[in-house]
């Protein structure tokens, strides 16, 4: 990606936590940019550091006990890990914005939608207090509330959950920031609110030619919005690629068996396919690549129980962490697992074949 | 040990268990709940403190024991109480260490049971069976007048109603460390044996207030409803009184025993209780697990006992450590005003009350000293309870 | 009694489960003296039945009344009118034999992995407290039973002295299907099995309901708002929407020929995984309107695209579609569209 088309870059990010049980590494070496007015999504399950990385960003993760112990996150060329706090505070709502999965618990309860609207704006922009109304009034018009007039003075419980999301939009794009993350949008939602919503979101990036970081756990969500998609898993990114080459060619194991494991409209197998096991805990992760317990490939592969794989390019715009990802190994690496392991489980592969 | 342990590292964590590690995390709470340990000995240990008589001397060559021989029923059922509440923990101990997890529950239950059974058989038979005693003999002059010889006296050997006129309102000094009272009894005796009072007090009365609270909450948080709407009025009404007025109304209507001052204290402040295990209550009726134990058929009893009431119990029990420390300064308040026990029977606020004598000395030690004590009990038990509630709560978070 | 899920029994196959008309109001009460001022209706007249050995899935988004169906039919919720006829007796009239019966026989796994189990009780007690209560087991009879029971649903037998904190979400359910398991029901009603969980157990829990079904004979009623997943798991699939059911059918001729404009919008809503279907939605607008106030006529006509005057006007009521071949109504397609 050109320099001018990037609007954020992650690089080698860790985030550790230490609690009482030890020192949890919540994410480790994860890196990734963020075009001009592109989605990029964050996709993995519970507990794989996707929102911990999203929270990095806007420098929200509370200090003991988490620790931001490596890596730069450069915004339109500052380094906002080195940023001083109220330096943070101006781009905060300002130039970077984040949404929340549970609206309800977001907005502040004791206070009007309008007035929570209208103290972002008057944050970030010098409005008098009749202009800053007249643009809360709008903003909801602009999300899609009805009636804004009237709702603008409703208390958040007085509303459905899918007008809440509405209007924490609203407040988060009210200073047109140019990267708006959104931390499981739509989880919440009724699957026909969540599609309304996405789309609002469609619609607010193309008026504002915004950058949206979507983090999410649905595939499905990822595969119909985002254009580029990292899966992580257990702290790690273990694939990147836009998001037709992910969908039509996954190349990580855990990646093709999240897309299998899926249940699908007009699904006609009797059983689903799984990915057996569960996700580790962060305190016991497994030695080597932390997939390996659950890879079909790496369960018993030597070099996958003691060598981790870290991300690497195998194509343009393909990154992948798995040994046996086509074009991950060098000749090196093959070389010399040949020559600690024996024959090399796998046939020199060419392409991997479809999920 | 540590082998034991790992033999059973297939056994889960209780929640009582991850609540003590919580606990012990904090230092001050380790201190409060030491401090609170020790007064609990000397309370038991009063008699064996802070006496007239000594524990042997010899009499015409034979060697007596005055003091064991002068234990009063009291002594012996707190002593009783004592020993199976330390047979308890020991075999809640043991029952942590060697026990399934599973068996533990009912195993406790079944244990609590049959020491009550035995606490409350053991006193009666000791209030049948032990004589009521007063040894007159003042074993000091037979001492002093050489009729007696190789005495061993407690630490404080004074008598908590020994009286001595000759040395009354003496500030602390040699003989009498923490000074003397309006009628010359030793201030640091009454002092250990005012202990019992404040404790008892504290205990049975945070017991009557948790009982009956925690009965009604559940019955109100359980059925809901109309039982609710009319059950709630009647603890609104209960709450608009004024407690402190209300005990000293019925206390003065009532004869001045230690007994009616429990009871009263107990029945004026179960609403605290009953509204908190109230509200927990009404948050547990939808809980799944709840709705999942009514949709199994299981018996009401199970689900109240079993499934509510330990998931309800938590600011129960913090309050009854914040109660405890209510109660002991009620009853010393009230001693202060007068309403309290009255004497010959130690109490912390009587003592207070002396303070400022009728010859219009302010007689300081026997403010400093009475008020010093009921302030640290006080704040132990308080920060007891503040330590406990710090210890559920992120556990109560954490937990899902 | 081992049934094959495929295949739909014949026709004259009584049913395990007849519901018929179920009504569940919830009253509104407002001011000091608590009078009612109107009714949220919460299950507006439902109507279907459950075969033995079947899975009958019950879909919509929420607040459309299919969890207060499932804790209706299970009596933890007090119905308002309609008739539930379990085996040979109705449930909501039943006597204290009967209720006993319905304990047994009828259990319920529940949504939330977290909340559904006493976090107080070991994974031994949980499971095993029911079978003590009704079968009278204990000791280590009782002990094997469950230790047999959780092997049964992938858990190793010292997950009995555990307590649930120290399991995971997939676990916990795990647990959850063994306890609905422990008095060897007919009918298991799961309310949103997986929708707490993480996709990946997802499909462990779907196999596991689907081979334990397989492995004891057991007849599902299956609720969930995730329409691919009743598809997958239900051989008939009923949808619902503000307490009604505006279609039923079997789960292939939903998926292929769905009539309801609601089940389309449903169907057009939910996020395929492939990146063929990119790109804005005409996503159906509007939301679920208040249950205390719902719109007159069809509940849905306010978000149709098809909607018409009489749609505003007259409740359409559920009708077979007859789609040619002669089948048994418990196969038909049923449709509550006037447009359709």
């Amino acid at each position: 990606m050109s320099r001018d088309n990037l609007l954020l870059s992650v690089n080698d990010l860790s985030v550790t936590f230490l609690t009482e049980d030890g020192a949890v590494k919540a994410v480790q070496n994860v890196g990734f940019d963020v075009g001009k007015g592109k989605t990029f999504a964050l996709v993995g399950e519970s507990g794989c550091g996707k929102s911990v990385t999203a929270l990095s960003i806007m420098r929200l993760i509370p200090s003991p006990p988490g620790k931001i112990v490596g890596g730069t996150i450069n915004f339109r060329g500052h380094n906002l890990l080195k940023l001083a706090e109220k330096q943070m505070q101006r781009i905060r709502g300002n130039r970077i914005a984040m949404i929340f999965q549970e609206p309800m618990t977001s907005l502040n309860p004791v206070y009007t939608v309008g007035d929570q609207i209208v103290e972002a704006i008057r944050l970030h922009r010098k409005r008098t207090t009749e202009q800053a109304w007249a643009d809360a009034v709008e903003m909801l018009r602009k999300v899609g509330i009805s009636d804004p007039q009237h709702r603008v003075v409703e208390y958040p419980h007085q509303m459905s959950g899918g007008m809440r999301q509405r209007v924490m939009i609203a407040m988060a794009v009210s200073c047109a920031p140019s990267l708006l993350i959104a931390d499981e949008p739509t989880t919440a939602l009724d699957v026909t609110i969540q599609a309304q919503i996405l789309d609002l979101l469609d619609d607010l990036q193309q008026q504002n030619a915004m950058s949206i970081l979507l983090i999410t756990h649905s595939l499905g969500v990822v595969a119909e919005r985002a254009d580029t998609v990292a899966v992580m898993y257990a702290s790690r990114i273990v694939e990147t690629a836009d998001a037709e080459p992910i969908f039509k060619q996954p190349l990580h194991p855990y990646t093709q068996g999240l897309l299998k494991s899926v249940p699908q409209l007009g699904y006609r197998g009797k059983h689903l396919p799984t990915i057996a096991g569960t996700v580790p805990e962060p305190l016991h992760f497994p030695p080597g690549c932390k997939f390996h317990p659950r890879c079909p490939i790496g369960a018993d592969d030597p070099r996958c129980r003691t060598a981790e794989p870290l991300l690497r390019q195998v194509l343009p715009g393909r990154l992948v962490a798995c040994w046996y990802a086509p074009g991950y190994e060098t000749e090196q690496e093959r070389k010399e697992y040949e020559a600690r392991y024996g024959k090399h489980p796998n046939p020199r592969p060419s392409s991997t074949a479809q999920s | 040990m540590r082998k034991k342990q790992q033999q059973h590292k297939d056994w889960g964590v209780s929640y009582g268990e991850l609540i003590w590690r919580e606990f012990r995390k904090n230092k001050l709470s380790i201190i409060s709940l030491a401090f609170v340990i020790f007064l609990f000995i000397v309370a038991v240990l009063a008699p064996f403190l802070a006496n007239s008589k000594p524990y042997f001397i010899r009499i015409d060559g034979r060697l007596h024991f005055p003091l064991f021989a002068d234990l009063k029923r009291n002594d012996y059922c707190i002593f009783l109480a004592a020993a199976l509440a330390i047979v308890q923990l020991l075999l809640i101990r043991r029952n942590r260490r060697s026990i399934d997890p599973s068996i533990r529950g009912a195993l406790l239950w079944r244990q609590l049971s049959v020491s009550t059974v035995i606490l409350i058989t053991g006193c009666i038979l000791i209030y049948i069976f032990v004589p009521r005693r007063l040894d007159a003999t003042d074993y000091k002059a037979k001492l002093a007048a050489g009729r007696a010889a190789n005495a061993l006296f407690p630490p404080i050997p004074y008598g908590f109603g020994q009286t001595n006129l000759k040395v009354r309102e003496q500030p602390p000094g040699p003989g009498h460390p923490l000074g003397t009272d309006d009628v010359g009894s030793d201030v640091l005796c009454r002092l250990i044996h005012g202990s019992r009072i404040s404790l008892s007090v504290g205990f049975v009365a945070v017991g009557i207030s948790t009982l009956i609270g925690v009965f009604f909450g559940a019955m109100l948080g359980y059925f809901g409803g109309k039982v609710d709407f009319i059950g709630m009025r009647f603890v609104e009404i209960m709450m608009a009184v004024p407690a402190f007025f209300l005990i000293i109304t019925i206390v003065a209507f009532f004869p001045r025993s230690l007994f009616n001052i429990m009871i009263i204290i107990g029945i004026t402040s179960w609403t605290r209780d009953a509204r908190f295990i109230r509200a927990e209550f009404f948050k547990l009726r939808k809980q799944d697990f709840v709705q999942a134990a009514l949709s199994l058929g299981l018996p009401l009893r199970s689900i109240l006992f079993r499934h509510m009431l330990p998931n309800g119990i938590a600011p129960v029990l913090v309050n009854a450590t914040f109660g405890i420390a209510g109660a002991i300064f009620i009853e010393a308040a009230l001693s202060f005003l007068g309403f309290g026990v009255a004497p010959p029977t130690p109490s912390w606020g009587q003592m207070l009350s002396l303070g400022v004598s009728t010859s219009g000395r302010f007689l300081w030690w026997l403010t400093l000293f009475p008020g010093l004590a009921i302030f640290l009990t006080v704040m132990a038990y308080n920060l007891v309870g503040e330590a406990l509630r710090d210890a559920i709560d992120p556990r109560l978070r954490k937990a899902p | 009694m081992k049934q094959d899920t495929e295949n739909i029994q014949t026709p004259d196959q009584a049913p395990l489960l007849k519901v018929d008309d179920l009504r569940t109001y919830f009253p509104v009460k407002k001011g000091l003296l608590r009078h009612t001022v109107g009714y949220i209706r919460a299950v507006d007249g439902v109507s279907f039945e459950v075969r033995p050995g079947h899975t009958v899935g019950l879909v919509g988004e929420s607040g459309c009344g299919k969890t207060t169906v499932a804790r209706t039919i299970i009596r933890l919720i007090p119905a308002t009118d309609g008739t539930v006829i379990f085996e040979d007796f109705n449930v909501l009239k039943a006597k204290t034999a009967q209720r006993r019966r319905l304990r047994r026989d009828v259990s319920l796994i529940f949504q939330d992995p977290y909340g559904s189990l006493n976090p107080r009780m070991t994974v031994g007690n949980i499971v095993g407290e029911p079978v003590k209560v009704h079968r009278k087991l204990s000791g280590p009879s009782l002990r094997q039973y469950v230790a047999q029971l959780l092997a049964k649903v992938g858990l190793s037998a010292d997950s009995i002295n555990r307590y649930p904190h120290e399991f995971s979400g997939g676990q916990r359910q795990r647990i959850g299907v063994a306890r609905a398991l422990a008095l060897q029901p007919k009918l298991v009603i799961c309310d949103e099995p997986v929708s707490a969980l993480d996709v990946s157990i997802q499909s462990q829990i779907l196999n596991l309901l689907k081979n334990l079904q397989a492995e004891f004979g057991l007849t599902y009623l299956f609720i969930a708002h995730d329409l691919a997943v009743v598809e997958f798991a239900c051989d008939i699939v009923a949808v619902m929407y503000m307490g009604r059911i505006v279609e039923r059918a079997t789960a292939e001729q939903l998926y292929q020929n769905p009539l309801h404009p609601y089940t389309r919008a449903l169907m057009a809503a939910i996020p395929k995984v492939n990146t063929a279907g990119r790109g804005r939605k005409t996503a159906t607008g509007g939301e679920v309107p208040s249950a205390l106030t719902p719109p007159k006529g069809c509940p849905f006509h306010p978000r149709c695209p098809l909607a018409e005057q009489i749609c505003t006007n007259k409740r359409p009521p559920l009708e077979k579609k007859n789609s040619g071949q002669q089948k048994d109504d418990y196969e038909s397609h049923f449709v509550a569209c006037w447009k359709c």
